[in-house]
């Protein structure tokens, strides 16, 4: 594949920005604010889908399913979800400090990783652009920042967050690892997100009805 | 292990998943025309998908694999087992419910709309169903990620249908950690995908289909495979409910209702099973040392599933234990990858699928006749239960590996297999497990069932026809299946023989 039509410098831009994104969804308190910077993330991983459709057509799909999926389906439930309920979310297990240094170690970690043996996570030959390194570098980082999210966040509303971060990861990774992957695959794999996220905040809606929070360490009840 | 084997194009396969996928469609059109018709197909389509099952069986135990949609779709004796194994306890499920969900406060909180909610009820279950069939049909390793996911979407409402705490809390967890837990899966699957690209020696489309990485397995750089196998073992391993990524199965098949918990226990960790023997076997031919560490792992997870059973007092939990522990020996059996341990894993597989979905349904006739789970609370049961008694002591000898039932020789085969691996610690840990299973379901049955019953109990009366019924079923299969262990062996021998990667 020739890679000579590739924005490279627009890539690294949009790249950083996601993992900006990330950060900001983990760590604001203000739900609806984290709700927002998903949602950015989400149109700025359209564009990243499309800036790489450039040198291969079928991710025009990718980023057209994007489009529908993450960024107007996803924020549409989170808001309506958080628009019904108490938009401060509840006092994280670890706060703002010492998750910004997890968040910068973890990004020069895996931009170290994938300059260096990039060969482990993605053996094929694409991957071995520097483009492409970046573009895994990010992915890696907005999966665990995902992960990070939810672990250590108390409320349920954020840990969905942490969950669809944690599924763009994936997601992103897919320009370097799949970039053929058809179609019928694509579509399934997005879908199968957005229905989980509406599952999820329909259960937590369930939840808060019931317990009165949708704080997780409520969630007592089967440990007697 | 040859790749060159006779395969037919055929449309059964894509029926088996598309039967149940169009009955619980028309389940929820249909809502309006009344309970009647939404239990009628939940009886049907699960019957038809055995059929199927049956018919698949019949062609691939003559040597044969079934393909369907190009090679999207591709049936062989693995998945014919699996297949079958599905639609039985599906069907019997089916039949059980129809009485156990009319019992106010079994289904739905006392006064809730029950009658309103059925229908949903049964089209998640048939979908659940549809899903579960459609993962052990296909050929795509990404669409297989995609199966198993939709197991857990199918199936997350009904483990919270009950709607009060405990449930929302369990479906909040199940939907969480699953689908946690199956990202990884998706990351092994799409980097198993990258590298079989990558080997030159597939296109793009090929690669997708697991029959065809296979094929070029030996290519792929050892990091890549060991990170691969990491990230699939993870995800699909939290699906099977291998410990350490279990503790969402017991509060899940705790507090789903009782059919719900038999399809749980019963088939869809099997069905997780299968994707994780299914993907990770690619891997074992170049890699045999792979091997040790999955039989460590479910070693594993065969002792802290029975350990955990120890100390509950909950039936339902008791069980969903025990199911991590029974899932320790399918992983030990088909970790192994030697003939002989596929042949005892899947073996078990089978048993244990009949055996859990015998004894949840048991847990649930006692719930529906007395509205008590709990170990404390029961005793004196076996005059007024007898059929309910008589199969739960069954099953519970079964399952603790007792000659001549069906689950004595799958265990021994399993143990065998370990032997002849040269693999005795884990034969002393897995005899050692199976002890403590013994305890634990003899302990609970004698305090359930001998004993005088308390005067509260007076009215307690045997379940229906329609409940004890598929209970006795299940309860002879695991006699036939004891006395005559070569009635299955055609179909485990080739399916065996499919994931017998690392030779006789």
């Amino acid at each position: 594949m020739n890679t000579a039509g590739l924005n490279g410098e627009l890539i690294q831009t949009l790249s950083m920005v996601v993992v900006i994104t990330s950060v900001v969804a983990v760590e604001v308190r203000r739900l609806r604010f984290a709700a927002m910077a998903y949602s950015a993330q989400a149109l700025l991983i359209v564009g990243l889908l499309a800036s790489f459709s450039a040198v291969n057509p079928s991710l025009y799909w990718w980023a057209a399913v994007a489009l529908v999926t993450k960024a107007v389906l996803t924020p549409w439930f989170l808001f309506r979800f958080i628009g019904r309920g108490e938009d401060r979310e509840l006092p994280p297990l670890i706060g703002f400090g010492p998750s910004v240094v997890v968040a910068a170690l973890l990004m020069i970690g895996f931009y170290r990783f994938t300059h260096g043996h990039v060969a482990v996570l993605a053996p094929t030959a694409l991957a071995q652009e520097g483009v492409f390194r970046t573009n895994l570098a990010v992915a890696s980082t907005v999966f665990v920042l995902g992960l990070y999210c939810v672990l250590t966040r108390r409320d349920a509303t954020k840990t969905v967050i942490g969950l669809c971060l944690l599924e763009n990861g994936v997601h992103l990774s897919l320009v370097s690892l799949a970039p053929e992957l058809p179609e019928t695959a694509l579509f399934g794999v997005a879908t199968e997100v957005v229905v989980t996220v509406f599952l999820l905040l329909y259960v937590i809606a369930g939840v808060r009805k019931e317990f009165g929070t949708t704080d997780t360490f409520a969630l007592r009840e089967l440990q007697r | 292990m040859s790749e060159q084997v006779a395969t037919i194009a055929s449309s059964l396969p894509a029926w088996a998943f598309l039967v149940p996928f169009a009955a619980g469609a028309f389940v929820f059109l249909g809502r309006r025309l009344g309970p009647k018709l939404s239990q009628g197909l939940a009886v049907a389509a699960p019957l038809a998908v055995t059929v199927l099952g049956l018919e698949m069986a019949r062609v691939v135990i003559s040597g044969r694999v079934l393909t369907g949609w190009g090679n999207e779709l591709r049936v062989d004796g693995l998945s014919a087992l699996l297949v079958l194994a599905i639609g039985i306890v599906g069907t019997l499920t089916a039949v059980y419910s129809l009485r156990y969900v009319q019992q106010p406060g079994l289904l739905t909180r006392v006064g809730a709309a029950a009658e309103k909610r059925l229908p949903t009820f049964y089209g998640l279950f048939l979908w659940f169903i549809a899903t579960m069939v459609w993962g052990c049909v296909t050929n795509n390793i990404v669409m297989l990620y995609v199966a198993v996911e939709a197991t857990t979407l199918t199936s997350g409402l009904l483990v919270a249908f009950y709607w009060d705490k405990r449930a929302l809390e369990a479906g909040y967890k199940y939907l969480m950690l699953l689908t946690i837990g199956i990202t990884f899966a998706l990351f092994g699957c799409v980097l198993t995908y990258a590298a079989a690209v990558a080997t030159k020696g597939l296109t793009g489309g090929q690669a997708l289909l697991i029959s065809e990485v296979r094929g070029v397995a030996h290519l792929i750089p050892p990091g890549t495979a060991l990170v691969a196998v990491a990230f699939l073992v993870v995800g699909f391993g939290t699906k099977a409910g291998i410990a350490p990524f279990h503790p969402w199965l017991p509060d899940a098949h705790a507090e789903a209702p009782t059919p719900i918990s038999v399809l749980l226990s019963g088939v869809m960790i099997k069905m997780a099973a299968y994707a994780l023997a299914r993907t990770v076997s690619i891997f074992y031919p170049r890699w045999p040392t792979l091997a040790v560490f999955v039989v460590a792992l479910g070693v594993f997870t065969m002792v802290l599933g029975i350990v955990m059973a120890l100390v509950q007092d909950d039936l339902k939990r008791l069980l969903a234990y025990s199911s991590v522990s029974q899932i320790g020996y399918v992983v030990v059996g088909v970790g192994l990858g030697t003939y002989l341990g596929c042949y005892g894993g899947l073996f078990h597989l089978l048993n244990h699928a009949l055996i859990k979905a015998l004894l949840f349904m048991c847990v649930g006739a006692l719930i529906y006749a007395t509205g008590a789970r709990r170990i404390s609370e029961l005793s004196g049961m076996r005059e007024k239960m007898p059929i309910t008694s008589a199969c739960f002591v069954l099953g519970a000898l079964a399952i603790a590996g007792l000659p001549p039932l069906n689950g004595f020789l799958s265990k021994l085969t399993v143990y065998l297999a370990l032997a002849k691996a040269g693999m005795w610690w884990a034969v002393a840990i897995a005899i050692a497990a199976g002890l403590l299973t013994m305890v634990v379901m003899l302990r609970a049955a004698r305090t359930v069932f001998w004993g005088h019953a308390p005067a509260t109990a007076v009215a307690v009366r045997e379940v229906p026809a329609t409940m004890w019924v598929p209970m006795v079923v299940l309860a002879v299969a695991c006699v036939v299946l004891g006395v005559f262990p070569r009635l299955p062996f055609p179909l485990l021998d080739r399916a065996a023989t499919v994931l017998a990667t690392l030779g006789r």
